[in-house]
């Protein structure tokens, strides 16, 4: 729309401009970029150029358009620009401010767009000059916080923050962009935090805050101190963090409703196109037509907070009823949009609407349930990279959420049950959305049913190893603690141990494909010991005596799997190679639950035979099993129950670091798309003065 | 088998049924009349020796129940009996004695001035014949004001002795008021029954002398009485309450809840409904504060005295200008007023002159309020409203799980606000409520409202008032620098490192509070008693070891592990299984020790030593002023029993009531309902008992057998007396040491579900109770029905206390307990 209105604009302003066909601005512009100093002639310059309405493709092009050789001619102009933008920012007049702010916007991008492989410093020179450049910056940060935390006008603020996001993602690599540095030296944590802290500013800003926080953490996270990380990993002021969650909340409810709207909307030819068995095909199309924009900025942000905050974890349970969201103060501005130049925050509308207080068709969520309904969803599909990335980032934060200990205690606490409705992937040899009536249950089962759920639908030739990995950690964390609580979840645990006992099966079918990328005896021997978990420490959070029994008949009955595998590790370990100790160690594991196979098979096979039955029914076999425990010794193996802690470096360093490019991008695109529509905005500001 | 019971008692109930009733109707002023006519004989051989004298009276009044016969309920008409005369006359001089006991520093003086006065009046009653004029007693006054500043202490004495001088021209009246057994009871029914305001505003003044906790079980009655009955009971309750309220926040507030409860059955054009409500309007307006610090200890004393306490109330002068001058006009005819406020000023007496302010606040004209905000009860008002908005709006929810998760959500909330100087009035120490762990909050069963039960963690202190607000603690009380140190090369410097620490709260210097960060380290406590039944191999495969330098080989026996698993489960007490329509049978099962030490550990404030956790049931919609009828009632028998040593059990569960149709209750603990019971184990009541406790010649069963019957016995006689109705399963509570508690009095006296104005039993006995008293025939069953008797008949020797309890309540209630003309039996 702004192209067709900024020509007629053009237009209609040439009859009062002195020159013809030009706006007054672009003249204006022209003149900084000639030589000379454009205030010599005209003393008010500098006032009249704020006031105009901003150009910012002119003023963009303009800058990507001056050659090396010029650069140092107009410098001058160009920090005297800089200079006096940031001086309009304390203008009480609101017009010159958001001009001014615009202008920097262009002023940051327009200057890197044309440098790209430039060095920071020589941008930083060209913008505020070097000598100036500290205290520039520092009144740049000044006027912004101040803008932030004062009770202007909702539009400035968010403004503010588009400038912000912008200047952090300038550059593709946060890291390599220089102008930063002033950003954490002059930091506006604080000014985050507040906005985040109130549930009026938070509606309206919430997501930019949390983006932009996101992105800060990330800056030189791993060669220098970067304080936005430490001041996130101490804060502990519960309105503020809550105030985080709610805005992660919102955003993922979002997408979650968006998915379910999309499924909705398909379910029609979906069972139409099941009758015509369409099969397969059918299943890839429908899941490209499922697929939502994945939102990796606010899962970053998550991840953030999870990882750096302790105190974070508390707000994971903290439940979102909807009464703390009414209290909301009606905007000061109703007329005003809420994000006249918003970054595609998914809908920020559903923030800003109280939502009735007392639905009773509501169910009441928490950010824990929604993160893992989003999970449920993501998981499903990975083979496009966001979407991998995005399932990536959240197993990674399940095992935060695993490793820490009053997460855990939450998530197994009786008291607190949840149906939690987990997004099912449609596969052809299951019937979809079996259950719609999930029972109200301990956290703690959905997100096993999660992880059984992963492990069941990826068993496929492109193998998300690493994926995998994380998965099978998370279920150890998991029953670690179950273990030293001695906490006796009432789970189907048969399910588990049939999906985990089917992994290792696929390993071993594609052993040679699988091998030449991974090291799958690292996955096995992880597997293997999950049940050595079960068989020596069943003892202590078995649910029943009876699930001890089954977990013997489930091993019993799939001993083949066992034994084949045996069988490759054996081969593996006995021939040198790479693989050799890593299959080795995986023999060791095993001895276990060979010895219960050794043990138990020929019970059962003379049982069958004394009593000529040919086909043992369970029962039978679980009362074989049930006699014999006497006589079979196992030996206990150590370290099952403990676990390498996660941490971020050095292994997940490079993943982390594709990620915020990615989000980079991915923001900067938004922002540039969003901040040209400034109609609003100035709409409502030449209303006020 | 009920039957069959009921054969066997119905000839002793019916019986004592009977008198109860013969006798009620002319029971109003019985009670009293009894006193003052019975003490005579004893009093004046036994004065001295109060239990004496109660032995003495014993036989009388037991040969009164047993022989059923009204002979010995010595009648005599109320009017006749001795004290009318005195209280016209004395009306001024009383006042007088008041105000010059404004002198007087403490309690125990002030009482015995007060036996002087009233002293006075006798004499003067003897010297005077009672000319209702009122010249002579200003003229009396002089001497005996000037006696009064000489010394409290002499006149005392001499009062003493001019006492044993003339006993026989003593009132007896005033020779009861004085004795030490008269008590609060007795002072409460003569404030109800007495008709003359001399003796209204003397135990008005009486009261102070009370221990407060005594005066506070009569407080429903007291205000009630305030609210309902006329003017003079009315002001001579006031300067009373006025001064506890200035003494006390919760004092303040639960009248300020009652006061608003009983008002609401009035008409709102009412002036005296107004005046209930004035007084809650000025309590809550937060104007009663103590006055200063220096004044408060004395204020014990002053307050009270001051005849216009009253008057600093400015509700209550701008009420209507004809009660102005009535009042005006009644002290300006007892000139005594008058003159004593000005003696005040003048007198020698230092702590008087040390505290201008109560001086200013007894002179109506020149008060002064401090402009300051109400925050003195706000805190605790906004508390007790959140967790009444929270019962409201849970009511509109569907399902109990809805309820349920809404709850645990809510409470979260509230949690941010917490710590806060707020308390649970129902408990019995002061203390500062820390934190609600909302998770262990359930939903009760109710039909269409939605009590809730949740715990509440407290810090005791040593007045909640004073004691400073312990500091909050965040959810997870973990040190939140760990991700600090977790990060590597962070390239900090010291100091870098030193300034961010020290930005966070100190809480982590605390050594108590554990800083375990993460599932690694935790270290969990076995419960006591596993340890030795693990051999030692269990036990290395308990805590797995991870050293690498020990290749032998451990070896464990499968039929090990498959043992100890079954062998834990058998262990671990039998709990209920979850049942998302009805979640509370499983929190309410859960042992209640266990259940403070699981939330102890999940507790930030859980390693603080003051730390204490209550629970309390909240209820919006239903009205619980008949419930706390209900538990004075208990209460009172529950005394009685006691002190007549019969070994009845009885729970009274406290109740607070908030509004007339909110409220909270004390839980029962370690409690749950017959009807739980059942659903859940699906055993009768004696398997039951016997899967608790153990076979039926085991220790713990006999115990928890003797419980039952006793508290069987006890219940089914309030429920008799009471006429308690809808007694169903879920309305019978049965605790962890076998006693039976009967919870949800609100069908009593003449009110009945569905209006059916009856019910076919005097009480509940089922044959599943006397089963599990050992059938019709055992010996605890002959146990069981003579407690009953043994109980019935403590009950009617001392039935004037239970009456007067309820009677009072009758003013002005519209409760449904109390529609119909037969209303009381007992």
């Amino acid at each position: 729309m702004s192209q067709v209105e900024k020509k007629a604009g053009l237009l209609r302003r040439t009859s009062s401009s002195k020159k013809p066909l030009k706006e007054k601005v672009v003249l204006m512009y022209d003149e900084i970029f000639a030589k000379e100093d454009p205030a010599k002639n005209n003393p008010r310059f500098w006032d009249e150029l704020f006031l105009m309405k901003v150009n910012l493709e002119y003023l963009e092009s303009k800058l990507e358009s001056i050659d090396g050789e010029d650069v140092q001619c107009i410098q001058d102009n160009i920090n005297s620009l800089f200079h006096h933008c940031v001086q309009a920012l304390g203008e009480e007049h609101q017009i010159k401010v958001v001009n001014a702010l615009q202008t920097l916007c262009a002023l940051f991008r327009g200057v890197h767009q044309k440098n790209k492989s430039a060095s920071g410093f020589d941008i930083i020179n060209m913008l505020m000059g070097f000598d100036k450049a500290e205290q520039r910056m520092k009144d740049l940060m000044e006027s912004l916080d101040s803008l932030l935390c004062g009770d202007g006008s909702e539009s400035l603020k968010s403004l503010c923050l588009k400038l912000l996001l912008c200047l952090v993602t300038v550059t593709d690599n946060i890291s390599q962009n220089t102008i930063l540095e002033y950003v954490m030296i002059n930091s506006i944590f604080e000014a985050i935090l507040q906005i985040l802290s109130d549930s009026s500013s938070r509606g309206q800003h919430g997501y930019d805050a949390v983006v932009l926080l996101a992105l800060l953490v990330n800056y030189r996270k791993y060669e220098s101190v970067n304080p936005y990380i430490v001041k996130l990993s101490i804060v502990d002021d519960e309105p503020t963090l809550d105030g985080m969650g709610m805005v992660v909340h919102q955003a993922l409810t979002e997408y979650n409703r968006q998915y379910k709207d999309k499924e909705e909307e398909h379910q029609g030819g979906f069972f139409s196109a099941l009758t015509s068995m369409v099969g397969s095909m059918f299943i890839a199309d429908a899941d490209e037509k499922l697929s939502v924009q994945t939102n990796e900025a606010i899962l970053l942000a998550l991840y953030e907070a999870v990882h750096l905050n302790r105190n974070f974890i508390t707000v994971l349970a903290q439940s979102h009823p909807e009464i703390d969201i009414v209290p909301a103060p009606p905007t000061p501005t109703p007329t005003t949009p809420t994000t006249p130049l918003g970054t595609t925050p998914p809908s920020l509308d559903v923030i800003n609407n109280p939502e009735l207080p007392l639905d009773p068709n509501l169910q009441t969520s928490n950010l824990l349930i929604t993160f893992l309904k989003y999970a449920s969803i993501v998981m499903q599909d990975t083979k496009d990279e966001h979407r991998l990335n995005s399932a990536r980032l959240c197993l990674i934060i399940l095992t935060c959420i695993a490793e820490d200990q009053y997460a855990d205690a939450f998530l197994h606490d009786d008291n607190m049950n949840f149906r939690v409705t987990l997004h099912r992937m449609p596969m052809r040899h299951r019937k979809k959305a079996v259950g719609k009536n999930i029972p109200s249950r301990p956290l703690v089962c959905a997100v096993l049913d999660l992880m059984v759920e992963f492990v069941v639908t990826h068993m496929m030739k492109d193998f998300p190893f690493d994926l995998y990995l994380r998965c099978v950690q998370i279920i150890h964390k998991l029953l670690c603690y179950q273990k030293k609580c001695r906490i006796r979840l009432h789970y189907t645990w048969r399910e588990l141990w049939s999906a985990l006992i089917n992994l290792l099966k696929f390993l071993m079918s594609n052993e040679t494909s699988l091998l030449s990328k991974h090291n799958i005896f690292h996955l096995a021997l992880l597997i293997v010991n999950l049940f050595n978990m079960f068989i020596t420490y069943g003892d202590t959070f078995l649910p029943t005596s009876n699930s001890y029994d089954e977990l013997y008949y489930e091993i019993v009955r799939m001993h083949q799997v066992f034994d084949n595998l045996y069988c490759m590790v054996l081969r593996v370990s006995t021939n040198a190679g790479q693989w050799k100790e890593a299959a080795s160690k995986v023999t060791h594991a095993l001895v276990n639950i060979r010895a219960i196979i050794n043990h138990f098979n020929p019970k059962i096979e003379s049982y069958a035979a004394v009593n000529h039955i040919s086909q043992l029914s369970e029962e039978q076999v679980l009362e074989v099993v049930r006699s014999n425990y006497d006589t079979l010794t196992l030996k206990l193996q150590d370290g099952l129950d403990q676990f390498e802690r996660y941490s971020e470096q050095p292994k997940e360093a490079a993943f982390f670091k594709e990620l915020v490019r990615s989000i980079s991008l991915n923001v900067r695109k938004n922002v540039s798309l969003n901040t040209l529509s400034q109609d609003v905005l100035l709409k409502e500001f030449s209303t006020i003065s | 088998m009920s039957l069959r019971l009921e054969t066997l008692t119905e000839s002793v109930l019916n019986q004592d049924n009977q008198t109860f009733t013969w006798m009620t109707p002319s029971f109003a002023l019985r009670p009293t009349n009894s006193f003052v006519w019975t003490r005579p004989t004893a009093g004046v051989r036994i004065k001295v020796q109060p239990t004496e004298q109660r032995i003495k009276l014993r036989p009388v009044e037991e040969g009164g129940a047993s022989s059923s016969s009204p002979s010995l309920s010595l009648p005599s008409t109320p009017s006749s009996c001795g004290h009318p005369q005195p209280v016209t006359p004395p009306l001024g001089v009383i006042n007088e004695g008041v105000a010059e006991l404004r002198l007087v520093i403490d309690a125990e003086v002030a009482q015995r001035a007060c036996e002087e006065v009233l002293e006075k009046v006798k004499l003067q009653q003897v010297e005077v014949p009672p000319p209702p004029d009122e010249a002579p007693p200003p003229a009396v006054k002089p001497p005996e004001i000037r006696e009064g500043e000489d010394s409290s202490q002499g006149s005392v004495k001499s009062a003493r002795r001019r006492q044993r001088h003339n006993p026989s021209k003593q009132s007896w009246l005033l020779r009861l008021f004085e004795s030490k057994l008269f008590d609060v009871s007795m002072a409460i029914s003569y404030l109800h029954n007495s008709k003359e305001p001399g003796v209204q505003a003397y135990i008005g003044n009486r009261l102070f002398s009370f221990a407060h906790e005594e005066v506070d079980f009569y407080l429903p009655q007291l205000l009630n009485m305030y609210i309902h009955m006329d003017e003079d009971v009315g002001d001579a309750i006031k300067p009373y309450l006025v001064h506890r309220c200035r003494q006390s926040i919760s004092f303040s507030l639960r009248c300020a809840w009652l006061l608003g409860a009983y008002s609401s059955d009035m008409h709102i054009s009412t002036q005296r409904h107004s005046r209930g409500t004035k007084l809650r309007k000025l309590i809550l307006s937060d104007e009663l504060k103590p006055a200063a610090p220096r004044v408060r200890r004395e204020a014990l004393t002053l307050t009270p005295f001051c005849p216009v306490p009253a008057g600093p109330l400015p509700g209550e002068h701008g009420l209507s200008p004809s009660k102005r001058t009535h009042q005006r006009s009644k002290s300006d005819a007892t000139v005594s007023i008058s003159l004593s406020s000005n003696l005040k000023r003048t007198a020698s007496n230092p702590k008087v002159e040390s505290s201008p302010d109560e001086d200013c606040s007894s002179s109506s004209d020149s008060l002064e309020f401090d402009s300051g905000p109400p925050v003195r009860l706000a805190p605790q008002r906004e508390f007790i409203k959140s967790l009444i908005g929270i019962g409201k709006r849970l009511a509109t929810l569907p399902t109990k799980e809805q309820k349920t998760q809404r709850l645990i959500s809510e409470l979260s909330l509230l949690n941010h606000k917490l710590p806060a100087r707020v308390w649970l009035p129902t408990a019995a120490f002061d203390h500062h409520v820390a934190r609600v762990p909302h998770t262990q909050a359930v939903v009760l069963n109710s039909k269409d409202k939605a009590p809730y039960l949740i715990y509440v963690e407290v810090l005791e202190c040593e007045n909640f008032e004073t004691s400073s607000v312990p500091a909050r603690i965040p959810e997870n009380r973990i040190r939140s620098t760990r991700s600090v140190e977790n990060l590597p090369d962070c390239g900090m410097t010291a100091e870098q490192r030193a300034g961010s620490f020290s930005i966070v709260p100190n809480y982590d210097n605390d050594d108590e509070a554990w800083s375990v960060d993460d599932i690694g380290e935790l270290q969990v406590e076995l419960p006591e008693g596993h340890t030795n039944s693990c051999d030692n191999i269990s036990q290395f495969s308990v805590d797995s070891i991870t050293s690498l330098e020990s290749k032998e080989p451990i070896f464990i026996a499968a039929g090990d592990i498959r043992r100890r698993l079954s062998e834990q489960l058998a262990q671990a007490p039998t709990t209920f299984k979850r049942d998302p329509e009805d979640p509370s049978a499983v929190a309410l099962k859960e042992p209640w020790e266990e259940k403070v030490r699981r939330i102890r550990e999940g507790s930030p404030y859980g390693h603080l030593p003051t730390w204490r956790l209550l629970s309390v049931i909240v209820k919006c919609g239903d009205d619980l002023r008949q419930e706390l009828l209900a538990y004075q009632v208990l209460q009172q028998l529950q005394s009685i029993w006691q002190q007549e040593r019969v070994p009845l059990w009885i729970k009274p569960y406290k109740i607070l009531v908030l509004s007339a149709d909110s409220g909270m209750i004390e839980p029962v603990m370690n409690a749950v309902s017959l009807h739980q019971v059942k659903k859940q184990s699906q055993l009768s009541l004696l398997d039951y008992l016997l899967q608790e406790h153990g076979a039926p010649t085991t220790e713990a069963f006999l115990t928890a057998q003797r419980n039952f019957v006793q508290s069987c016995a006890g219940y089914s006689l309030i429920c008799y007396l009471l006429q308690v109705k809808d007694r169903h399963n879920g309305n019978i509570l049965l605790d962890a040491g076998g006693h039976i508690i009967h919870i949800d009095f609100g069908f009593i006296l003449s009110s009945s579900p569905r209006n059916l104005g009856f019910e076919t039993s005097a009480f509940k006995l089922t044959s599943e109770f006397v089963d599990v008293m050992g059938g019709p025939d055992g010996d605890m069953f002959i146990y069981f029905k003579m407690l009953m008797l043994q109980g019935l008949i403590a009950a009617r020797k001392h039935m004037d206390r239970v009456l007067q309890v309820v009677e009072i309540m009758q003013q002005g209630s519209q409760l449904p307990c109390f529609h119909g003309s037969s209303t009381m039996r007992a």
